[in-house]
């Protein structure tokens, strides 16, 4: 292994001329961040917050005005930086004369690729992303999430040590962001770096161990994602099969103690993702063209 | 994956780049165009000069040489065409549906992806031409032939010497396919290239499909006439006498800028006059057609290394 961040950003700064004339608009004002091998990473920001700009300049699609990017230890601006990246653009389009298969094949051959070891990393990355049955088809024909699935699949065929993944559930039904979602903590789990792009907080939230919050440029929160999230003051209880006296026993208790407040409380909730995704997502018998009946058993698993 | 050194040159990555083009205009139904100059060359069968009196006068060859005037034209217009539209298209799509993107974060250097394409264009020009010159071979074979078996008899009715009624006929003969004939496809297929080497640099700075067209063809243009406005500037007086030096400068430069393309046509003017074309000249040709090629792809590097997406 390397003895260097898998991602490294120093003193990041681009500007962009706006017009011949006009003044240079600074889209990224030193940013600076760094992502230890294994880690996944989520950079966060509203819109034109400077995030696409500061992924493209890591992967050396642009030039910074001032700053160093580098990826293991490599500047960025080196081709040879791209041998352990594996990176998904925002709404991916690829050549829509290829098939699935052949898409996955040019790019693994751009990888230095070749053979049976090819053949079957091909196989192999079309498992992974649910798109066998589509090998054979064109690319024009894809949906949308189907071309984020085979995106995915073009960014990880050479099994890079780092993916940048900008936007990678942008269009996708919440069936599949969710896959997506379950591959990035496959790939966390694998030791892969994980560098995402995303305006879903929820979805940060839930795979990332580090966070930085980017906003006109500028990176102005960064740190790990529960020392970030975490309210230090209050504690929260979650208690099955709860009596009312112990309630109110646990109550009193708050209500005797000096400067203790109770703030709220409730029953949990399910999200409305947890929701839909149980009544849409169909069993794998289903898939092959059963009609399963859906049961009043299955609605309320939801709530187990 | 392992870290591996990326060579700054690769030709196997080259022609990865090359076949996807191939394939990218293959399966954009390019070779459809080939259906029209099928039907153009045959038809060019049924045609004769205004001027031309039939066998009677004894100049069939006349025939011949605007079979393959129509057809070699031809072959230069679509082949020229081809090069423009096809290359034109390619790298600004490419960029607008962020494909290149993709491309470019994989261990491709840019010179690579830019010298694929451009060889990915010019084998399909040259399957094209291939195409286009096996019809113009079979079709001006087949006139040859019929002409030959009807101007024999004709010339022994009139009674021609054997000696001459040979020496005419071989005459006629060498109207038809000949090695000449090839000489002038593949000045054609060498002008294409160059063409599409243009369009590849200006598509590296242009913002449109249509400003990319429109400018190769310009280029095109000027490049045509080129040696004409030289011929009529300085080489017969003109303004040679008042420019001087900087006149020569400005014409050299503008030679290196923009390529004589009469040089290309000149080869296949020739070839039409069944005029000999020997294999030095061709070399020429091949070895200007490479000089242009590189020093526009080094260009095209030189802008498109520093571009940003």
């Amino acid at each position: 292994m390397s003895d260097h961040p898998a991602v490294e950003v120093r003193g990041l700064v681009k500007e962009f001329q706006t017009s011949f004339r006009g003044p240079k608009l600074r889209a990224v004002d030193h940013v600076s961040l760094s992502i230890e091998p294994g880690e996944v990473y989520g950079l966060i920001g509203p819109n034109g917050s400077g995030k696409s700009t500061t992924m493209k300049a890591l992967l050396g699609l642009v030039k910074p005005t001032s700053g160093r990017c580098a990826i293991f230890g490599k500047d960025s601006l080196k081709v040879d930086s791209r041998n352990d990246v594996g990176f998904l653009p925002e709404n991916p389009y690829f050549y829509k004369h290829l098939t699935g298969g052949e898409t996955i094949k040019f790019y693994g051959k751009l990888c230095g690729m070749r053979g049976s070891n090819l053949k079957g990393r091909v196989d192999e990355m079309l498992e992974l992303v649910g798109l066998e049955d589509a090998r054979n088809r064109r690319l024009g024909g894809y949906s949308k999430g189907m071309l984020q699935r085979i995106g995915l699949a073009q960014a990880l065929v050479q099994d890079p040590r780092l993916v940048v993944l900008d936007e990678p559930t942008a269009g996708v039904d919440p069936s599949g962001s969710r896959e997506i979602r379950d591959l990035i903590l496959t790939l966390k789990q694998r030791g892969t770096t994980v560098f995402l792009c995303s305006h879903l907080l929820e979805q940060v939230q839930e795979v990332c161990d580090k966070v930085g919050i980017i906003n006109h440029g500028k990176m102005v929160r960064e740190g790990r994602l529960d020392e970030l999230i975490s309210v230090q003051d209050r504690t929260e209880f979650v208690i099955e099969n709860a009596s009312p006296e112990l309630l109110d026993q646990i109550r009193n208790l708050v209500d005797v103690t000096h400067g203790v407040d109770l703030v709220s409380e409730g029953h949990p909730r399910t999200t409305l993702e947890s929701l839909f995704l149980q009544e849409t997502r169909e069993p794998p018998e289903n898939r092959s063209g059963q009609v399963i009946a859906k049961t009043k058993k299955r609605r309320k698993s939801i709530y187990k | 994956m392992s870290a591996s050194k990326t060579s700054f040159i690769s030709p196997r990555r080259i022609i990865i780049i090359a076949q996807s083009t191939i394939t990218q205009l293959v399966r954009m139904k390019v070779f459809y165009f080939l259906l029209p100059v099928a039907a153009l060359f045959v038809a060019i069968q049924f045609f004769n000069p205004p001027w031309y009196d039939g066998p009677e006068a004894a100049q069939p060859e006349q025939e011949l040489q605007m079979h393959k005037n129509l057809c070699l034209g031809a072959m230069m217009l679509f082949g020229a065409l081809f090069a423009i539209v096809s290359t034109a298209l390619l790298i600004p799509r490419d960029i607008e549906d962020r494909t290149l993107y993709t491309i470019l974060c994989k261990p491709v250097p840019r010179l690579d992806y830019l010298i694929g394409k451009l060889l990915g264009v010019m084998a399909v020009i040259a399957i094209a031409m291939l195409a286009m010159d096996l019809l113009l071979i079979i079709t001006l074979k087949y006139r040859t032939d019929s002409l030959l078996a009807m101007l024999e008899p004709f010339l022994q009715q009139r009674e021609w010497p054997q000696e001459l009624i040979e020496k005419k006929l071989a005459e006629v003969a060498s109207h038809g396919p000949t090695i000449t004939l090839q000489y002038a496809v593949l000045a054609y297929f060498l002008k294409a290239s160059v063409v599409a080497a243009i369009a590849l640099l200006i598509s590296t700075f242009s913002t449109s499909t249509l400003f990319t067209i429109a400018s190769t063809t310009m280029v095109y243009i000027i490049g045509a006439a080129q040696s004409i406005a030289r011929e009529g500037l300085f080489d017969r007086g003109g303004l040679a006498e008042d420019s001087g030096a900087i006149g020569k400068v400005l014409a050299t430069i503008v030679s290196l800028i923009f390529p004589d393309f009469q040089l290309f046509d000149s080869i296949a003017e020739a070839a039409t006059r069944a005029a000999a074309v020997t294999s030095q000249d061709i070399l020429h040709l091949s070895g200007l057609s490479f000089f242009y090629l590189a020093i526009y792809v080094v260009l095209s590097w030189f802008i498109f290394s520093d571009k940003e997406f």
